[in-house]
């Protein structure tokens, strides 16, 4: 029942990778970042492992990090630079929706390669958090946007995050959460350089930051 | 006690971003001064941390700790001036994540649990992005952003091997705690085939950071653009630290007998990053830039030395301190430069020698330094990764270290000699308003002197402790 739970969630979070693929707007990208945030976080609950009260509060406390504060600072940075709303793909959407779901086979067929089936038992969050991992990727050198960009590496680090949530039990929550912070002051500081970007360049287009070149 | 050697830093640095300019300015100064104390000190008696889980002084922490303490407080005493002569829009932040820069490395210095370092290491980057971005320009702006994402990007892989790592251990039932000290001894029992995974992703994640081709890319970029006391602090000190991480996990790797292969991991991204080094130093039109790509050099000849092996380790360490010395200095001269100068372009620069004879000494002196001239360390810590490289029948491999070298080295003296002697710019206008005062040119001297004296004659001490760090990845002298 429980395992069920977690699949169920899993192959949400792959239905959300193929929308990331195929969307070219970029608030609905921030939304897709939002609920995968708010996925990831809450698989803990459900893996099968003894929840004490502090990996509650721990869990909690990603769920908020991840799914509210993360997401929110992209939507404030964008707020305040009127945004322009496509990602500039480098690769097209059909093409790229057509790589997703040739990723996420591969991801599966990989998966079932690894020799990994006495750490979880679930069949699904591996495969989904090695797709979220390459679709971050993917999003990070198919798409000129710098907003497009930065939704990329929030996706990778969730992917990161997914996959230690299977197996890293012996981490402190200390220790977790000061990945967490340093997750969250990374994607901050990327907000101030993209509006910065902004000011400067009246764009968010990174085809404008290739100046610097031998 | 160990915790107080990067909490100062950290205090002091929150402390710099809200106290008035010329307090703030003494600050910098005082907390390197009280940095470096509190470093001897760890060497002297080396303590327990109290939180012993995550932190713990190790040999090679103790000396990459020792060389970014001295770094920092000569850097500080130039940067003081620096700061006077030049008058930053934002000089309260540029001096408070200076010193929460330093609070960081340190922190990786002292790391001990595998994600603990992996936090610091991240958290160098964000403390030194707004450095990077001193400048506002939108060359600066794009050398941030290249940083912080490439970087991240980079980092995060680094990450993914940390919790391949923690997967060796649970399915090689390993429990003991999660730090670099208490692994090494049961390595033979982690399952392998995630071991070598997790060291394939460190290597690519760390070197990212590390500057190690063909990760390299943020590197000429970031150091180009950053005011150049910052340039001096990423280039002598922080790509140490990313090292660190690198040389932590080889240790574990030499522990499980998979030595061969994780050192043939090395010599390839070292070879490779000295050949893009030598393909790009050839046509460089900037002096920091080229600055920078000796950085990607001198990296790569660390990571190689370090897969020889043997002397070759030892080589390597000796090669990561020089280096740390001399190119801080070299970064700090081509401060000055640009401060004679008001151009980053090497044509537009000349005859130094007449027209900043202090400057000249420190540059060219640790040009000859970085190029592997005696009486400099550079020159004994490569001999040594050759020495070793032929030994262990690494034949091919260095024949095209030594190549590279030989490129490297004439593409180097070429643009430096313009610099220095050139007449046909000494035309253009005289310094503009550019005094050396002792304050600009002092650090490189102290710097360039460490480096000379440390050639010549190795504290017991310092001997002791790089022979114990190179131990554990089976090197030595012999």
């Amino acid at each position: 029942m429980i395992l069920q739970t977690v699949d169920t969630l899993s192959s949400l979070v792959l239905l959300s990778i193929l929308f990331a693929f195929g969307s070219s707007r970029i608030p609905v990208l921030i939304n897709v970042i939002a609920f995968q945030g708010l996925v990831v976080s809450v698989v803990p609950f459900f893996i099968g492992h003894q929840m004490t009260t502090g990996s509650m509060i721990f869990t909690i406390v990603t769920l908020v990090i991840r799914g509210i504060l993360i997401p929110l600072s992209i939507h404030i940075a964008i707020k305040k630079v009127a945004i322009q709303r496509d990602v500039s793909p480098i690769i097209g959407y059909h093409a790229s929706l057509f790589c997703g779901l040739g990723l996420i086979v591969a991801a599966t067929i990989i998966s079932r390669q690894l020799n990994i089936s006495s750490i979880s038992e679930s069949h699904l969050v591996f495969p989904t958090a090695i797709s979220l991992l390459v679709t971050g990727m993917f999003l990070l050198m198919a798409r000129r946007n710098a907003i497009a960009m930065i939704a990329g590496y929030i996706m990778l680090e969730n992917g990161i995050y997914l996959m230690g949530t299977t197996f890293s039990v012996r981490v402190r929550h200390v220790v977790e959460f000061g990945i967490l912070l340093d997750v969250l002051a990374g994607v901050m500081i990327m907000a101030i350089i993209l509006q910065n970007i902004k000011q400067t360049f009246d764009d968010v287009d990174t085809t404008h930051l290739r100046t610097l070149k031998e | 006690m160990v915790e107080m050697v990067f909490l100062t830093p950290f205090f002091t640095g929150l402390l710099a971003f809200v106290l008035p300019g010329i307090i703030r300015r003494q600050l910098l100064v005082v907390t390197g001064a009280v940095h470096l104390i509190l470093s001897l000190m760890l060497w002297k008696n080396s303590p327990r941390a109290w939180l012993a889980e995550y932190f713990a002084v190790t040999p090679e922490g103790l000396l990459s700790l020792l060389v970014i303490s001295i770094l920092f407080f000569l850097i500080a005493i130039y940067t003081r001036g620096y700061l006077a002569a030049h008058s930053l829009k934002s000089e309260n932040i540029f001096t408070g994540f200076m010193l929460l820069f330093l609070s960081t490395m340190t922190m990786v210095t002292l790391s001990d649990h595998i994600m603990v370092l992996w936090i610091a290491i991240e958290a160098t980057t964000l403390a030194s992005a707004p450095l990077i971005y001193t400048h506002r320009s939108g060359a600066s702006l794009e050398a941030t952003w290249k940083y912080v994402l490439i970087c991240s990007v980079g980092i995060a892989m680094g990450l993914l091997g940390s919790l391949f790592l923690t997967l060796a251990m649970e399915l090689g039932q390993v429990t003991t705690a999660m730090s670099f000290s208490a692994l090494t001894p049961v390595a033979r029992h982690l399952d392998l085939v995630w071991l070598k995974a997790g060291f394939i992703f460190i290597v690519v994640g760390y070197g990212t950071k590390m500057g190690l081709a063909p990760m390299h890319t943020w590197l000429p970029d970031a150091h180009s653009e950053a005011p150049s006391p910052a340039s001096a602090l990423l280039s002598g000190a922080l790509l140490n630290c990313a090292y660190l991480g690198i040389f932590k996990t080889h240790k574990i790797m030499v522990a499980a007998g998979l030595g061969d292969f994780s050192g043939t991991i090395l010599i390839v991204f070292g070879l490779l990053s000295i050949l893009a080094a030598a393909t790009f130093i050839l046509k460089q039109t900037e002096y920091k830039r080229m600055l920078a790509y000796s950085s990607i050099e001198n990296m790569g000849i660390i990571a190689f030395g370090t897969g020889i092996g043997g002397i070759g380790a030892y080589g390597a360490v000796i090669c990561m301190i020089h280096h740390s010395l001399i190119k801080s200095s070299l970064f700090l001269s081509s401060g000055n430069i640009l401060m004679g100068y008001k151009n980053r372009l090497i044509r537009n620069t000349g005859g130094m020698a007449t027209r900043m004879p202090k400057t000249f000494v420190a540059f060219f002196a640790g040009v000859a330094g970085i190029s592997g001239f005696p009486p400099f360390g550079i020159f004994i810590g490569e001999l040594f990764i050759i020495m070793g490289a032929f030994k262990s029948g690494h034949y091919l491999a260095a024949g095209i270290f030594i190549m590279s070298l030989c490129v490297i080295f004439a593409g180097f003296i070429n643009y430096a000699i313009k610099i220095c002697f050139d007449p046909a710019a000494d035309t253009s206008p005289e310094p503009a308003g550019f005094i050396e005062t002792p304050c600009f040119v002092w650090p490189q001297y102290m710097l360039l002197l460490t480096s000379l004296v440390l050639c010549f004659y190795v504290p017991d001490a310092l001997y002791q402790t790089i022979v114990d760090a190179v131990h554990a990845i089976g090197g030595g002298l012999q």
